[in-house]
């Protein structure tokens, strides 16, 4: 039974595409059969983030126009076997495609794979429609900010009205030491708005620009970030695996800032 | 905020009471059957609902008030002078399949309508449109429609409109819109707007178990939340008090204002 994923977020920036690179790798690295397809047309980028984009022949377009055939599109990683990409176009406008056209391509793409991730663009606007039109489940990613949980919020509302029921939460970009100062919502303040379950907590780090910048997903690494491994972890909840939150305050949480925060209550 | 003394927030006044929108689809239990209404098409409305806003509408209501009926209900649909071709009649008999209700019989006043669901097999009774003027003739002295009881979240971007008292179990979260005639319970955290008394009854009254709301509006009165928000949440009531919207704690509101006359002298 293939799962069809729609990996979205009202705001954009918050790291929808990242989400979806480094989950596709780290389902490939439990052994799933994975296709992420980039529903960002007009703007590609999810080729930059796993480090494929020199290898893109054809696009989904060129197989819905008939120019070529599915598998001859999809572009294989060469660090992961069990990892496909299928690239957007660039060129074209957001509006090349139909929610229909997009179904029949991921219906296409049910047999070969256990996992289809779909990467889709931020918002409300037809690219969105686009993108959850084959999905059955749903990923949303938010920042803990108050306006990307509001958006969040709206988008999970077209979700549900779409009949897509499953939901689940990242929260990404977490600063640990911003939440225990009250300067950050924490993600108990983004869980009490938005009311779905948690699938994940990804905390903010520098290391992430590095890996997007070189192509290649956190999750490589040899010895994982904090960061690679709470993707890791989303990987294995997805696979229904239980595993608990990475306690993210630990290496913060000293006896000086136990003092402040003593002070403060 | 003190129990004893129920404190006014900053209140200002509306130019004027927005009417509520006549159209919406309504779901109306009637000795046994469930009565579907939808919105006459031309009511002098500027803005007829449009058949996919009318699914999406009847798709919130079904999934969010399954308390209401019994398995397998029969429903009888009052399209009234709304065209509904036999594509539209049967995604309404699927949806209402969905949620265990089977569609029986349709009332309409349009015969292409009555044709359609002849066609599909339902009874039909044709009303004739006269009877439909003379009913709108009489409809300003017209009493609250019955409650609506909702189950569900109430997220970002949803606007509840309804002619009568609205009950929802859940959260109003932050960018949600309630409009009632009637009064408005949150049994939740109400963090959106709401706006009770919307046709101008400044009796209407808003409570919550979570009174967080980005604006709270009775009848012609507005009232914007504290600029520094209280330590603890605990249920509150608002309703028009003598100088605006007023909060007093649910379990003193019985003792201070429902004992006491209502403040109903400036009205």
């Amino acid at each position: 039974m293939t799962r069809i994923i729609v990996i979205t977020s009202g705001k954009g920036g918050v790291g929808k595409t990242t989400c979806a690179a480094n989950l596709g790798m780290a389902l490939a690295q439990l052994d799933q059969r994975v296709v992420v397809v980039d529903a960002d047309f007009g703007l590609r980028n999810l080729d930059l983030l796993l480090g494929l984009e020199n290898r893109i022949v054809y696009t989904a377009l060129d197989v819905l126009a008939e120019e070529c055939r599915l598998d001859q599109a999809l572009v294989r990683d060469k660090r992961q076997p069990h990892l496909a990409l299928l690239p957007a176009a660039q060129s074209r406008s957001k509006d090349a495609i139909t929610p229909e056209q997009m179904t029949q391509l991921v219906d296409s793409l049910r047999d070969g794979f256990d996992y289809v991730l779909i990467d889709s663009p931020a918002g409300i606007e037809m690219g969105f429609k686009n993108a959850i039109a084959a999905a059955k489940e749903s990923i949303i990613v938010t920042t803990p900010e108050i306006s990307a949980v509001r958006d969040a919020d709206r988008v999970i509302g077209l979700l549900e009205a779409n009949d897509i029921k499953d939901i689940r939460l990242i929260v990404n970009r977490l600063k640990p030491a911003m939440v225990q100062a009250d300067q950050m919502m924490s993600v108990q303040d983004v869980q009490d708005i938005l009311a779905i379950p948690l699938l994940g907590v990804v905390p903010d780090d520098e290391r992430v620009i590095v890996s997007t910048n070189r192509g290649e997903p956190l999750v490589l690494e040899k010895k994982l970030s904090l960061a690679g491994i709470a993707f890791a972890n989303v990987a294995r909840r997805l696979q229904g695996q239980s595993i608990p939150f990475l306690d993210l305050n630990a290496p913060h949480d000293d006896l000086f800032s136990r003092f402040r925060r003593l002070w403060r209550n | 905020m003190t129990s004893d003394a129920p404190s006014p927030i900053s209140t200002t006044e509306l130019p004027a009471a927005p009417g509520i929108a006549a159209d919406q689809v309504r779901l109306k239990g009637d000795g046994g059957r469930l009565l579907l209404l939808l919105p006459p098409d031309t009511n002098g409305n500027r803005h007829p609902l449009g058949w996919h806003d009318l699914w999406q509408q009847l798709k919130q209501r079904l999934s969010a008030g399954e308390r209401f009926w019994q398995p397998q209900s029969v429903v009888h649909l009052v399209a009234q002078d709304r065209l509904l071709d036999a594509r539209q009649l049967q995604a309404i008999a699927d949806l209402l399949g969905e949620a265990q209700l089977q569609l029986q019989r349709v009332y309409t006043s349009r015969r292409q309508t009555a044709v359609a669901a002849v066609t599909a097999g339902y009874s039909v009774e044709q009303q004739s449109p006269v009877a439909h003027l003379v009913q709108t003739a009489v409809e300003p002295g017209q009493a609250l429609d019955e409650p609506l009881y909702l189950q569900m979240t109430l997220r970002s971007g949803v606007e509840i409109r309804h002619r009568g008292t609205v009950i929802l179990l859940g959260d109003a979260n932050p960018g949600s819109s309630i409009v009632a005639d009637g009064d408005i319970l949150v049994w939740g955290r109400l963090r959106g707007l709401a706006h009770a008394g919307a046709n101008g009854n400044r009796e209407g009254r808003i409570m919550a178990l979570h009174m967080q709301p980005t604006q709270l509006r009775i009848a012609d009165v507005v009232a914007r939340p504290p600029e520094t928000p209280p330590a603890r949440y605990q249920p509150e009531v608002a309703y028009v008090g003598a100088d605006g919207i007023r909060i007093a704690i649910a379990t003193d509101f019985a003792k201070t204002s429902l004992s006491a006359t209502p403040e109903a002298a400036d009205l």
